[in-house]
């Protein structure tokens, strides 16, 4: 246990800029869109009251008539969890294939640590560095809402931030896999980043078409709702977290088996 | 009779159709500094790598201390100080950091003997490592290596990048791991400096193992050979003594590690 904790603080140590590189822009963005949301209102309602029912569904934009649906459109249905998807397969691509790369999987490996230890601390690392982003991203989107004095709902966008966490850690799991088959960053990143684009992809014809709609079933963003509006829904969260961590524990597995280098 | 801190039996590593590693076979004893020769791509480096458990043999087998090198490969790495052949720990991270993070994942508790490696070879632990110049890293890498007095000691390489006096400082600290009773395998380029520091070389060429022997019977034996010292009354021309019947080659320097290799390999290549 010390070893993992070793490896999860020097993981998140050589990635704590990355945590502001990407929880302040996401933060800031959103806290922009909560702060223009009086201002845009009758406008943006307007418009989207004529767009195609589909295409609101498939966007998961409905009415838009309070601040909570708008953040949700602008934000949570397609920008925050394709950021942490992406990001979720750097960080934990980078404990591995990075380290494979900079050599120091070599010298860790020289100590006493088995590899599945190793994938289980990145994993770790990259579920922390996920939820502190979004902290972050929470946390400035409400101080937003408090300086415009817009009375976004503290839980409902609490909810709305946290049912990307799952998400955004499949895909790290998915990277821990990708690192059994390619010890290099831009390929793996690379093929990780196309199934997250194709996953929402599919996800999306799915929604637009009734006739597609089994393809949402080889999308996680199938389980991924409106949790700003409905709730976490614990079966989707759980399920998705559970997923991550099969995934996780088979690229560890598969890890184990592969040669090392670059 | 004491357990041989490295043992192979016809350890192979094939990558598809393509040569690694075929057949090697040697056993170092405790206590013993063994020399690693070959040229790049001979297979040194793929050796040490499936000695760590970082590539996984095709065939035969390795054994560290009695222990497979596949299934009790964190015990083994527990007992072992390992310099890599092109040491890197990432741009961001110091020394100490590095070091620190060892310390905790090898259990060692304080710094102490760290700190006057650092000393002594005058490495900075403070900078990150993506700051240093190359010899400059290899220092941390001997220090990361060796800082928690391991039995084994892994050398890759390990005197690349370092000025002349850091590589004679290297030396000694070899001389100092061998009195503690420290094993030492080292691969090197360097034949002079193997010649110094090791009591038996393998030679490895084409991805097999043509020769272990002691050095001062290797190079005796090629000596008894074909080497002669002749000494001169007068002045005379290295042209001049090539030009004798049955003179292949002629130098002023002694019989030494770097002839006997050499040797080696001028008679596999007759062979072939």
């Amino acid at each position: 246990m010390t070893q993992v904790a070793a490896l999860v603080a020097t993981h998140l140590s050589d990635r704590r800029r990355s945590l502001l590189a990407w929880g302040l822009p996401l933060g800031l963005m959103s806290a922009f869109i909560v702060a223009i949301f009086p201002s845009v209102e009758d406008s943006i309602g307007k418009a989207v009251s004529d767009y195609p029912p589909a295409l609101r569904e498939a966007f998961g934009i409905g009415e838009l008539a309070n601040v909570e649906q708008y953040l949700q459109a602008e934000m949570l249905s397609l920008i925050v969890p394709l950021a942490l998807g992406y990001l979720a397969v750097r960080a934990a691509v980078s404990g591995l294939a990075g380290a494979a790369e900079s050599g120091r999987l070599d010298v860790l490996l020289s100590a006493p640590v088995s590899r599945q230890r190793l994938c289980a601390a990145g994993f770790l690392a990259t579920a922390i560095e996920l939820a502190a982003v979004l902290a972050i991203s929470y946390l400035l989107t409400m101080l937003g809402s408090v300086l415009a004095g817009v009375g976004l709902a503290a839980g409902s966008a609490l909810a709305g931030f946290a049912s990307v966490w799952p998400l955004a850690l499949l895909f790290a799991g998915l990277g821990i896999v990708a690192c059994a088959w390619s010890l290099r960053t831009s390929v793996v990143t690379g093929a990780v980043a196309g199934v997250l684009v194709g996953m929402y992809v599919a996800d999306l014809i799915g929604k637009l078409d009734p006739g597609f709609d089994w393809l949402r079933y080889a999308s996680v963003f199938k389980y991924y709702g409106n949790a700003i509006e409905d709730g976490i829904e614990p079966i989707a969260f759980c399920g998705v977290t559970v997923a991550a961590c099969a995934l996780a524990a088979l690229g560890a597995w598969l890890f184990d088996r592969r040669d090392l280098s670059a | 009779m004491s357990v041989p801190a490295i043992e192979t039996e016809g350890l192979t590593k094939l990558y598809g159709s393509a040569r690694g590693i075929e057949d090697v076979t040697f056993s170092v004893e405790p206590g013993e500094v063994f020399g690693f020769l070959g040229p790049n791509g001979a297979g040194k480096t793929t050796t040490i790598r499936a000695l760590l458990d970082l590539h996984h043999p095709t065939g035969g087998s390795a054994r560290l201390f009695g222990l497979d090198s596949r299934q009790d490969s964190v015990a083994i790495r527990a007992r072992l100080g390992n310099l890599p052949g092109d040491f890197g720990f990432g741009r961001q991270a110091s020394g100490r950091e590095a070091l620190r993070l060892l310390a905790k994942l090898r259990g060692v508790d304080g710094l102490g003997r760290a700190e006057a490696l650092a000393e002594r070879f005058h490495a900075d632990l403070e900078r990150p490592l993506g700051q240093l110049s190359r010899g400059n890293r290899q220092k941390v890498g001997l220090i990361l290596a060796t800082f928690h007095e391991p039995e084994l000691l892994i050398f890759d390489e390990p005197t690349s990048g370092l000025d002349p006096l850091m590589q004679e400082e290297f030396l000694a600290l070899v001389a100092e791991e061998r009195a503690r009773g420290c094993t030492v395998f080292v691969s090197s380029h360097d034949l002079d400096e193997v010649q110094r520091i090791c009591d038996r070389v393998g030679i490895v060429k084409d991805g097999r193992l043509i020769a272990v022997e002691r050095v001062a019977e290797l190079l005796a034996k090629t000596q008894r050979r074909n080497l002669v010292e002749v000494e001169f009354a007068e002045p005379v021309e290295l042209e001049d003594v090539c030009a004798m019947p049955g003179v292949v080659g002629a130098e002023f320097a002694h019989s030494n590690l770097e002839q006997v290799f050499l040797t080696y390999y001028s008679e596999e290549e007759g062979e072939a």
